[in-house]
């Protein structure tokens, strides 16, 4: 078995105490940095397939993607300047008046997993700070809103009219949490919606590509 | 019958007179939790954890951790001691002009096991200790249960409740946060601890989760819960009620996230909502009403709301049995 497989196993099974070896170990096998970069982002797609399919719950979604954070730990040295798997940068945050950051946590993480450099704004973001998160950072190419509560769900249609309207360019918006269905998603203007961590990620790849 | 009588003929199994809704059937009492679990205001509570009111609530201060490694918590979590808290002095106020032969006297508990070491740790923190360490975990649970425990007879000695509520909230709306094996494994023991000290005081037992947890309320059952509060609709409540007649009431059925949730709902979307529950789950009998009716100023059922008069009159002139 390669060297690249036991790494892809070990971010499937979130083993993140041994990763960083078996990523050594590929690499002294004459693996490529980007090659198990790939690799691994391959297994956090198989983990969050499991998660949207309800056969792995979240605390397995989370170790997973903290073994490949561990596991890029190790190559991120070797990859400086190397952008060529970077899908760009990802504005995140939960929406103004909404202090929750569960579900916008684990949309983030699965999101970098995907091959995204994450920006988190933390939670109850005014809507003109997605703004000027995307005008501070190089290369956005998705803003994530976030918002669990039906009394905030104003606050999401606010945040992504204020994006759409900034005259921001080369980005799409993506929303989420538990009130949000995919036609109040059309209604407000967002370019995607997701239901969970895993297919947001999915969503997320599809829309800047 | 009034209430207190139809409540507990639901309780023993028996068909009732009418379907009751939480407003009218409880005189719910928190002043206990406020001051052994959390402040109902908002600020530190008696383990040092900082709590935020929103509206819809109170959550722990978002990200400000207690600690990191579940295995440390010994290292950090004191116990406070009970007869310090003031729950009798909280029970004197509560209950004072309460006709207890009216209502039902239903205490809360907020903050069960997952969600205290939740806010100690937070959220991630504590799914990816649940797999990582059980062991620790377990070790944490059991000994968080001795100090609910110890808080539940005190609640039960101070207020002499009829229903002590229980939130421990284990799921999104798509499912649980853990899988069925690990609340077992690792949740479980601790629980059952927790709910057989209070039926074992002749209290009824009311699980509180919100969520699609449908896949553990066999165990609450089979643990002696004899109300699941807040049932969501993204379980298929028909199916609980008919499979559990006799043996437990289901109290919720609203969209919470629904149209007559959001801000701005207007009465119509209310009563319209009011009526869809009373028509679909009425029938049933093992049914109780707990709207999510939210305003600007925060949840309706606590600061008030011209909707709800509305809405418990279309309740009461729905025929449900």
């Amino acid at each position: 078995m390669s060297k690249i497989q036991d790494v892809k196993e070990l971010v499937e099974t979130g083993k993140s105490k041994m990763i960083g070896l078996a990523v050594q170990e590929a690499l002294d096998a004459g693996g490529q940095p980007a090659e198990i970069l790939q690799a691994m982002v391959d297994s956090m797609s198989v983990v969050g397939d499991k998660f949207s399919a309800g056969d792995i719950f979240v605390p397995e979604m989370l170790i997973a993607a903290k073994a490949m954070s561990k596991g890029v730990d190790v190559i991120r040295p070797l990859m400086a300047g190397d952008t060529s798997a970077s899908l760009g940068t990802c504005v995140i945050g939960t929406v103004a008046g909404d202090l929750h950051d569960i579900g916008k946590n684990l949309v983030s993480m699965m999101i970098e997993s995907a091959g995204f450099t994450m920006v988190d704004l933390g939670v109850d973001v005014p809507a003109a700070r997605f703004v000027e998160a995307a005008k501070e950072n190089e290369k956005v190419t998705l803003i994530a809103c976030s918002g669990l509560l039906t009394t905030t769900m104003p606050a999401l249609k606010e945040a992504v009219q204020t994006i759409k309207a900034s005259g921001l360019t080369g980005c799409k918006v993506i929303v989420g949490g538990a009130p949000v269905t995919p036609e109040f998603a059309a209604e407000i203007g967002a370019d995607g919606y997701a239901a969970d961590a895993g297919s947001a990620a999915v969503k997320a790849k599809e829309l800047v590509r | 019958m009034n209430q207190r009588e139809n409540f507990f003929a639901m309780i023993e199994g028996k068909k009732p007179e009418f379907i009751p809704n939480i407003m009218e059937v409880y005189k719910i009492c928190i002043g206990g939790a406020d001051r052994a679990d959390q402040p109902t205001i908002g600020g530190v509570d008696v383990f040092g954890v900082n709590w935020i009111l929103t509206k819809e609530g109170e959550m722990p201060e978002p990200n400000k951790f207690m600690f990191e490694d579940i295995a440390d918590w010994k290292d950090y979590v004191k116990f406070p001691d009970v007869d310090t808290l003031g729950i009798e002095e909280a029970a004197k106020m509560e209950l004072a002009g309460v006709n207890r032969d009216e209502v039902i006297i239903n205490v809360y508990s907020p903050s069960g096991l997952f969600e205290r070491l939740a806010a100690f740790m937070g959220f991630e923190n504590t799914l990816c200790s649940l797999v990582e360490d059980p062991d620790s975990c377990r070790e944490f649970f059991e000994a968080f249960a001795d100090y609910k425990i110890a808080c539940m007879n005190r609640f039960i000695d101070a207020y002499q409740p009829d229903v002590i509520t229980y939130l421990d909230d284990l799921a999104t709306a798509n499912g649980l946060f853990m899988s069925p094996k690990v609340y077992r494994e690792v949740i479980k023991p601790a629980h059952r601890r927790i709910i057989e000290a209070v039926t074992s005081r002749g209290v009824v037992f009311c699980q509180h989760t919100c969520g699609k947890c449908g896949k553990i309320v066999e165990d609450y059952v089979e643990m002696g819960a004899k109300i699941w509060s807040s049932a969501q609709i993204s379980n298929d409540l028909e199916a609980i009620m008919e499979k559990y007649q006799g043996q437990l009431i289901v109290e919720g059925g609203w969209d919470s996230s629904g149209p007559a949730s959001y801000i701005g709902a207007s009465t119509e979307e209310v009563v319209a909502e009011t009526i869809r529950c009373a028509r679909q789950y009425g029938k049933y009998g093992n049914f109780i009403l707990f709207p999510t009716l939210l305003n600007e100023n925060g949840n309706s059922l606590f600061v008030g709301d011209s909707r709800l008069g509305p809405m418990i009159g279309a309740w009461h002139q729905v025929d449900k049995l």
